[in-house]
This record gives structure tokens, sequence and C-alpha cells, in this order.
């Protein structure tokens, strides 16, 4: 199967700092890859090159075979580049339906004339979101939370809301940063059957955690990174009882 | 067909003239540097020392050093009450951007409203005459009013950069301007830097209006005109380079000065918002190259990790 | 009645260029003084269009507000990459290069401004006619900006001030969002500029100083930042408000000033003690929402 994202040879710096040392990685769909690796390792850094919050210096990003690197942020978004954020980045002042109502790649209903003229298709599209919003909530069980403003809802729940805004993007690729951490409970069990659901309809998945727990609960493989650079690939397992690894990662710092 | 003679004259003018820019230019990159405020407040604390000066020496018939004194004292009293009374209870709040210059512009428009209340439209001037007695050195003409510009303002600059060079509260006030946060973790406060920024600006703000107001008219418009030669000053320095901010000055005053040569006067305001707008589309992040220089750079991350094993590849 | 139709032709085009300055400060977050350019832009395009190609009167306007349009277009595709402060300064130096400009050229009529915009409505209606016409003019306006900031399009910028990148990360282009909502802004100034010519029938340099940002900004404040109300009531006070100091008697030398004064001890007042505005939220909240 071709795979859903192909990096090759991408590099990146800011001032001395190699945050992308020639990363080549591949996901396919259906994979739920896990990134591990210490602080600082570029983990993050790779997600903001992926998504096109950064520029890279070189390399290529191909999304389903097409080249994104030398696109911006938004339009990544709108080839398919859907993304979450370690602190959420919910829109504070809206409701978590309208948060998620700005997820879709296509809005029809934003363009400024047919927003003032409330044209049919503008509500056509705008009732098709609003379905596709509550279908996703209803799958997280937080139906009943559309209409709050979403900084009211208790942490956990916010991550999850910031999972559904991702989802309401159909693209195929799928980052999530940090999505565990904090989560906890019955939240913690649907986050893991939601990305597991996702990845079983066809995304491919990629995931930066810190806990090693998460990442063995959430997915398929992993890589390890260190400086920039991708040191192993192999399963969650296979990373952890590399030796050398454990020394980079585990020795150093502990486990938060 | 342009006589080396008229050159020469343009040329020493311009550098007198620009005198009172620098001083203004320096006054406004320094509060930018330190409080990382676009303070157009200026603009109403240099009417309040304008109007002041010429009150006491132009009306009353007062001495200009003592004028100036007073000039000093109103000001530097104005400056350190809006810093304390009004700007500080903004900062408090996180106010935004906008909430800061609307009360820095609105706050200057009300000063000029209540200038213009008191001493209505027409241009004053702080001694009743301009004139100045001129000699001829080699051909140009000098008049003792250039020089006395020109040597106060280099005899405040160095002060200045000594003050910020020798001095523990200079020194303070180069911390809190490249980290206020860090410098108050190592116990400097922030907001006596900054209510000394204001007073070192109002310091300069009087003797620039004072040197600019005992050469030319000024109304209570004027000095928010003064205060975008300030910006464009700044901008073309490099935003955190006080003194390449007054360098930048002296050229904006030279570029005036020579622009009679080329394009009517009527025009010279119009180069002025020129070079602002052109500056800031060009270099929407100050001149390249021309950023303040770290004094120490970035300790390496890297470094003591660059002996981890070679990369495994599995 | 001329003196009352007069008033309400002046608060209704203050409604117009407030709640526009709103749209553009206070829901789109663009620090720009740059407001009363525009307006001027749509007064001397429409005045210059009726004086010497003689067109009518709809047709004059509808040009002035694309003359506004097009260069507030012009202006935010080239500055709009620079950001927040520096936004602001750029938009000083627009207003003011530009007005000294139209001071400067002889076609504009230099200082003395144009006095010769042809009548379009005579007799003793004519007041009234233009009361009609500026009142529907504002809410239409008001209208628009209402309905647009109500729907998706609204949604998205609502997202765009709360959080940028995440409203990038989107798929949303925040250039071409700032880019419409600036135009729109601009393009309602325009429109108060048209209307403001055709019933003064004289426009001079002095009338669109950066003064008069100011003045709207402080119909914004007053009323309410980032509120559809706001700038409506604020306009209605801050034109009313002044039509009083003429009771007064003042010599005509003052009036101005004295107007300027209250003007600039109300903003003041305003963001210091209800930063909200007379509709808007009371507490110590920044017009950018920055309660942290």
């Amino acid at each position: 199967m071709d795979p859903v994202l192909r990096i090759d040879d991408l590099c990146k710096s800011f001032g001395g700092i190699v945050v992308a040392d020639h990363i080549d990685l591949t996901i396919a769909p259906g994979e739920i890859l896990g990134l591990i690796g210490p602080n600082g390792a570029g983990k993050t850094s790779l997600f903001n090159l992926i998504s096109g919050v950064v520029p890279p210096d070189s390399g290529k990003i191909q999304l389903q075979g097409r080249n994104i690197a030398g696109m911006s942020l938004h339009k990544r978004a709108r080839a398919g580049v859907a993304r979450t954020w370690q602190h959420m980045r919910l829109f504070r002042t809206m409701t978590v339906l309208e948060n998620l109502l700005m997820g879709p790649r296509d809005y029809p209903g934003e363009s400024l004339v047919a927003s003032v003229l409330g044209l049919g298709r503008v509500r056509r599209a705008e009732r098709a979101a609003h379905a596709q919003a509550m279908g996703i909530l209803e799958r997280m069980s937080l139906a009943q939370t559309a209409n709050a403003i979403v900084v009211d809802l208790p942490f956990g729940q916010q991550k999850l809301i910031g999972l559904a805004r991702a989802l309401m993007n159909d693209g195929r690729l799928l980052l999530l940063d940090e999505p565990m951490a904090g989560v906890e409970g019955s939240n913690y069990e649907t986050m893991q059957r939601v990305v597991h659901d996702e990845a079983a309809a066809g995304r491919a998945v990629c995931v930066v955690e810190h806990n090693v727990g998460f990442i063995k609960d959430l997915c398929t493989t992993a890589v390890f990174m260190a400086q920039g650079k991708i040191l192993q690939r192999g399963t969650v397992d296979e990373l952890t009882r590399s030796r050398e690894l454990t020394e980079l990662y585990f020795g150093v710092a502990e486990e938060a | 067909m342009i006589d080396r003679a008229i050159l020469l004259q343009i040329l020493w003018t311009g550098i007198a003239m620009s005198s009172y820019f620098v001083l203004l230019t320096v006054a406004f990159a320094l509060t930018l540097k330190v409080e990382k405020l676009w303070n157009f407040a200026q603009a109403g604390l240099m009417g309040i020392s304008f109007f002041t000066m010429f009150f006491l020496v132009n009306k009353q018939g007062l001495p200009g050093w003592l004028g100036l004194a007073a000039g000093l004292a109103i000001t530097v009293a104005a400056a350190v009450a809006l810093e304390a009374g009004a700007i500080s209870v903004l900062r408090r709040r996180n106010s935004g951007g906008l909430t800061f210059f609307i009360f820095t512009l609105v706050f200057s428009q009300f000063a000029a409203y209540v200038l213009t209340f008191l001493f209505g439209t027409e241009p004053e001037t702080i001694y009743p005459s301009v004139m100045s007695p001129v000699r001829i050195v080699s051909g140009i003409a000098v008049s003792d009013w250039d020089i006395e510009a020109v040597a106060t303002t280099i005899l405040m600059l160095a002060c200045l950069w000594g003050f910020l060079r020798f001095t523990r509260d200079g020194q303070f006030m180069i911390a809190v301007a490249d980290n206020a946060k860090l410098a108050e973790i190592y116990g400097i406060s922030a907001n006596r830097a900054y209510i000394l920024s204001g007073a070192i600006a109002a310091v300069f703000l009087t003797v620039g209006i004072f040197l600019y107001g005992s050469r030319a008219g000024v109304t209570p418009d004027v000095p928010l005109v003064l205060v975008l030669t300030s910006v464009i000053g700044t901008l073309l320095g490099g935003i955190g380079r006080v003194f390449a901010a007054g360098a930048a000055a002296v050229f904006l005053g030279l570029l005036q000065s020579f622009s009679i040569l080329v394009i009517p006067s009527k025009w010279e305001a119009m180069l002025l918002y020129g070079v602002l707008f052109g500056a800031l589309i060009l270099f929407p992040r100050g001149i390249p190259g021309w950023r303040p220089r770290r004094v120490q750079t970035p300790a390496a991350p890297a470094a003591p990790a660059a002996a981890a094993p070679s990369p495994a590849e599995g | 009645m001329e003196y009352i139709a007069g008033t309400v032709i002046l608060i209704a085009l203050f409604i117009i260029l407030a709640a526009s300055y709103n749209l553009i400060i206070g829901y789109g977050g663009l620090n720009t003084v740059a407001h009363p350019i525009f307006f001027a832009l749509g007064a001397y395009s429409s005045a210059l269009l009726g004086i010497h190609a003689g067109l009518p009167m709809p047709v004059c306007i509808l040009a002035g507000i694309a003359v506004a349009v097009l260069v507030s277009v012009v202006l935010a595709v080239t500055t709009l990459r620079i950001s927040g402060d520096y936004l602001l300064i750029a938009s000083l130096g627009f207003q003011l290069g530009l007005l000294e400009l139209i001071n400067n050229l002889e076609f504009t009529g230099g200082p003395a401004g144009l006095s010769a915009v042809p009548n379009t409505f005579m007799g003793e209606r004519r007041g009234l006619i233009y009361v009609v016409i500026c009142v529907l003019a504002a809410s239409a306006v008001v209208w628009a900006i209402w309905r647009t900031m109500n729907g998706p399009f609204g949604r998205a910028v609502r997202a765009m001030r709360d959080d940028e990148l995440a409203c990038a990360a989107l798929g949303r282009g925040l250039i071409s969002i700032k880019i419409l909502i600036f135009a729109m802004g601009c393009g309602a100034a325009g429109l108060a500029g048209g209307l403001y010519a055709y019933f003064f029938q004289y426009i001079s340099p002095d009338q669109f100083q950066v003064a008069q940002s100011a003045q709207i900004l402080t119909m914004v404040v007053l009323g309410g930042i980032g509120t559809t109300m706001g700038p409506i009531v604020g306009a209605l006070v801050l034109v009313a408000l002044p039509q009083a100091i003429n009771f007064l008697q003042l010599p005509n030398s003052l009036v101005g000033t004295v107007q300027g004064l209250i003007f600039t001890t109300l903003v003041i007042l305003f963001l210091f003690l209800r930063p909200g505005g007379l509709v808007g939220h009371t507490g110590s909240q920044s017009s950018h929402g920055a309660a942290h």
C-alpha cells in the first residue's frame, strides 16, 4: 500500500540548533506511529514541519504522493493534514460546536459574500458540517456539551474536543501532539478507542507522547528520535528493549 | 552646477538641525527599548515642556537657563506621573498593544487641546527672537545656535552612554530591556527601570524641544509630527539600538535638508512619511543585520550530548 | 429643520464610520489608525467625479466606495504581513502621507478643499431626502456587519482572534480573512465619505485628520469595542453631545478645542474606568480579552 506520508531527507535548523537532521519517514494508512525520544529530540518540531508551522530548510514531504513541503500552513490543512496541539489551542470564546465547525477542509459558507447573503449552499454546507460535528461528539459521548463554552469543560474533555476538531478535517493524515497527557478514566478510554477507530478507517496517525505507557496503549509502531535524528524504528517493545535507546532516554530522565 | 560651498552649508545646517531630531529620537528609542512601549505620549510631554518654557522665558522674561530648569522639572514630573499613574496600570492589566497606543496617542491629543485652549494656535518660540549671531567659517555660516545645539547633543549622548554603561541603574535598565521577567528574578525592579527610562526620556525631550523652539515656531500640533520623525529614526536605526536610532535621526535631518535641492519644500513632510512607509514595507522587522547583538551567544545544548552513540539503524 | 437634518445625517455617517472601524479593530484585531483617510478617499473620489465628470450621485458614491476598497486592498496586501504594533505605525504613516498628498495636490483643491460638489436635490425637502438616504445606508452597513459577524465568516474571524495559529492550521488563510475585513470596513468608510461630500457640498483635508481617528475610536471605545451596538451608542452620544456645546455660545475658534477636550477626556476615563464601554462587559479585561 502507498504510504500516506513520505518524508525524504528533511532538514531544519534554528540558528545553530538542528531540529531535523536528514529525516526519512513513512506512515502507511491504518498505521499509528509513535514518536518517542528525550525532550528536545525534535518530535514537536517534526510535527511543525509536517503541518507547515515552520518551513523546512530542505527535503521533501509527500502527502499521498503530492509534495507539500513548500505549502503554507493553511494550504497543508486543506491538502489533508489534520493536527492537534499539546496545549490544545481551542478557540476559547467559542462553544464546543463552533470549535468543531472550524474544522472542515471545505467551508463554502465562510465566503464573505455568501455569508452576508445567506445563500442556499451556505445553509446546506452548515447543516452538513453541523451533522458531522454532532456525529463525532456522539462517538465521544460529548454531544451534551455541544453548546458549552469550550474552556468551561474539564481538561480531559477539552483534550477530546481538540481531537474532535481535528477529525472534522477528513484528510488522510492525523498528527496528535500529546493527546493522552493529563487525560484520565473514561476520557482516556474514549481517546484510545477513537484513535484506533480512525486508523482502522484508513487514516495514518502519528503520535507524540512522553509517556511510553500511553504509546504502548495507542501505537502499533514507533520511531525513536534524538537530536533531530530518527535513530530506530520498530515496535514499541523492540524500542524499549534496546539498550542504547533506554540509556539515552530512560537513563537520562525517568518518564514523567 | 551646485556650488561646493552651498553643499557644505546645507550639510552643516542639516547636522545642526538634526541635533533636536537626535535628542527626541533617542528619547523615543530608549522607552521603546526598555519599556517595549511605542510612547506617543512623548508628544504631549514635549508640548507641556515647550509651553512651560515659552511661558516663563518669552512671556515672563525669565532667563533661558531658568526656563529650561523649570521645563526639565515639570516634564520629568509629568513623565513620572504618567508612568506610575497610567502606563503601569495598563501594564498590570495585560492590556493589548492597541490600548497602549490609544492611551498614549489620546494623551498627546488631550495635551494638545489643553495647550491650544491656553495658548492658541499661533506658532510660538522660546525666545522672542530666533536670530542667533552668525560667523563665517571657511565660507560657511555657522550660528551660535548651531554650535550650542551640536555641543549639547554630543554631551547628552555621552552622558547617556556613560550612564547605561557604568551605573548600576543603567545596567539594570539594559537588563530589563533584554528580559524583564528574568531581570526581576535577579531582584531588579522592572518598575524602577521603566520610571527611570521615562524620566531620562523626559530630559531628552525637554532639551530637544528647547533647541527646536529656540529656532522655529511651535504650535500644539508640532510635537506629534516630531514624534513621527522619532518613530522613523527608531525604525531605521533598528529597534533596541538607541544610539543607532540617533544616527538614523541625523540621516533623516540631512535627507530633509538636501531634499530642498531636488523637490519643493512643501513635499518635505511627504518625503518623511514616504521613508517611514517604505522602511516598514521593506524591513517589517527592522533593518536586517541591524538587530541588537546578543551579549552572550546561546549555549549550544547539543554540545555535551554530541558524544552519544552513533545512530543504530534498526 | 436643516440643522436637525444635519445632525441626524452626521450621526448616521458616524455610525457607519464607527461600526466599520469597530469591524476592523474590534472584530478583526487589526490595529490601524488609517480610517479617516478612507472616509476622505470616498469623499474626494465621489466629489471629483461629480464636479468634473458630471456623473449622477449614486455612480459617484459607488466609485468612491470602489476607490476606498481598492486602496485598502493595496495597503492591506503590503502591510498585513507586518503584525501588531508595526501595522499601527505603517497605518499612521499611510494616513498622514496620503492626507499630505491631498493637501499639496492641485486638483484636490489643496488646503482649501473642494467646494463645488454638485447639488442633486433641490428645494426644502433636500435635508429630509438625505436623512432618509443616510439612515438607510447606516442601517444597511450595521446590518451587513452584524450578519457577517454572526455567520460562518464571523465564526472564522472570532476563531482567528482567539488563536491565529490554530485557525490557520485548520485551513483558514488568515491574510485573506484580514484583507476581506479591512476592505469591507474601508469600503463602508468610503460610502460615508461620498454621502458626506454630497450632503455638505464642501470637503477639505482638515476634516479627515488623524485626530478624526481618535474621535471615531472614542465612539468605538465608549460604546464597547467588539460589540454590534457599541459603535451605534458611541456615535449617537458623541455626535449629540458636542451639539449641546453649540448652545454654550462659545467663540467659534474654541468650539473645536472644547469638543476635542471632551473627546479625549472621555477616552481616557473610559480606558481606565470602564474598558468594556457602555455596551460591553465591565471589568478590567482588555479589548483583546487577554484575561489570564
